[in-house]
């Protein structure tokens, strides 16, 4: 029984780490509704935008990424 | 346009009767064994030990190397049946080949657009990186894949599963509520003997394996730096040892200085972004299977495999053109206008 405060413990902390995914989902949503606003002004230059808006996105989702490979960490590496 | 939709009626075709099959069959399967949530591990699991020493450590075979493998033959494969179809000029590509003609076009004018007159040493990275990565993800969706493999006894703190014979030598895992029990009471003194057993797969995804990406990300960045010297040649040192206004500019020579000590500090965050960009993609879309699979084991896993499709190939194509574009970004000469 001693080891279950130290699982609860485990998951709270894994679930609080996944809070940064906030940022990373309120850029991606910037970046895509930028990337579509301009796509609908000027149709001409959607592969442009739509490569920049990729990497845009990429960047942005690097900070979830992250976030989750730390939630990861604490969920099946610390302390097994 | 009228003479198509004539002909859609229905048909007697061969394929949805076997989706139907497979799903009667996965019911009953999942009926009689009811799967379990395997035992989720982050470094990669030996699978042979070869005997021989690598810096003093025991080199082991892991099962991420095995899927590399794998990946890498049906690589090579692929390129010898694209070989064969161009052998006849007159013929359209279809099939395989037309499908890997369509997407490397695409990926030399996306390079072409952004690297423009160094595309045909840009290129080759690329391409190279998007496909090896696209097939070593989409190795997750092969059946058999983390589920076939050793069955091994479970030893430490992990809990095993009761093991039963399926086929002469063949065995299979079930949930017994007796081996966690047993293994509650003498914890202390026979727990490897109570511990039950568990499956090290032979085939885990490459991806899922840090020191791969991590072996993949080194290589994009050092062909950035590559690039780079071969576009700039020594002048493009200066990019991150900035001298050039250090001593003609009171204080921005220093600030200018500085900025060029953050873009070598950049350049190793790259490598960590990139592997733990696919690593954590890619691992966690294994997980988020091994969940769905043991709690919804009969429809639901076609769509998240479909979605396991789609992260696969995104990854592979941002992998890839976070390299090109970084590759592109070396090319330019940067303190000439200001």
């Amino acid at each position: 029984m001693e080891g279950s405060i130290v699982i609860a413990a485990k998951l709270i902390g894994a679930g609080l780490a996944m809070i940064g995914a906030i940022g990373a989902g309120a850029g991606i949503g910037i970046v895509v509704s930028g990337a579509v606003q301009a796509m609908g002004r000027n149709p001409d230059v959607t592969g442009t935008i739509q490569t920049n808006m990729i990497l845009g996105i990429a960047f942005a989702e690097a900070v979830a990424i992250y976030c989750l490979v730390v939630a990861l960490l604490i969920l099946f590496v610390v302390g097994n | 346009m009228e003479q198509t939709e004539k002909k859609t009626g229905w048909r007697w075709g061969v394929h949805r009767w076997w989706v139907l099959a497979f799903i009667i069959i996965g019911f009953y399967a999942a009926k009689a064994y009811p799967p379990i949530q395997p035992h989720i591990q982050l470094p990669a699991e030996n699978v042979f030990e070869t005997g021989l020493t690598f810096f003093g450590q025991p080199f082991y075979i892991t099962n991420t190397i095995l899927a590399m493998l794998l990946a890498d033959v049906i690589i090579i494969l692929i390129a010898i049946a694209i070989k064969r179809a161009s052998m006849n000029p007159d013929a359209l590509p279809k099939g395989i080949s037309g499908a890997v003609e369509g997407l490397l076009e695409g990926l030399y004018n996306l390079t072409e657009g952004t690297a423009g007159k160094w595309t045909k040493f840009i290129f080759p990275v690329f391409a190279t990186i998007t496909l090896s990565v696209l097939v070593w993800n989409w190795t997750e969706l092969i059946p058999g894949v983390d589920s076939i493999g050793w069955l091994e006894p479970a030893h430490g703190e992990v809990h095993g599963f009761e093991k039963e014979e399926l086929w002469s030598g063949f065995y299979t895992i079930v949930e017994s509520d007796e081996a966690v029990v047993a293994d509650d009471v003498h914890a202390e003194d026979s727990h490897e003997a109570s511990n039950g057993y568990l499956i090290v797969p032979f085939i885990r995804v490459a991806s899922t394996d840090l020191n791969f990406t991590l072996a993949l990300a080194v290589i994009a960045v050092v062909a950035v730096q590559w690039m780079g010297f071969k576009a700039l040649g020594p002048k493009y040192l200066t990019k991150f040892f900035n001298t050039k206004t250090l001593f003609s500019v009171p204080i921005f020579g220093v600030i200018d200085f500085a900025v060029g000590l953050l873009e070598l500090i950049g350049e190793f965050a790259k490598i960590l972004s990139f592997s733990f960009r696919l690593f954590g993609n890619i691992f966690a879309g294994s997980v988020l299977l091994f969940v769905i699979g043991t709690l919804v084991p009969v429809v639901a896993q076609s769509a998240f495999l479909m979605l396991e499709f789609f992260v696969g190939l995104i990854q592979a194509i941002v992998f890839g053109m976070l390299t090109m574009v970084f590759m592109s970004q070396a090319t330019e000469s940067h303190g000439d206008d200001h």
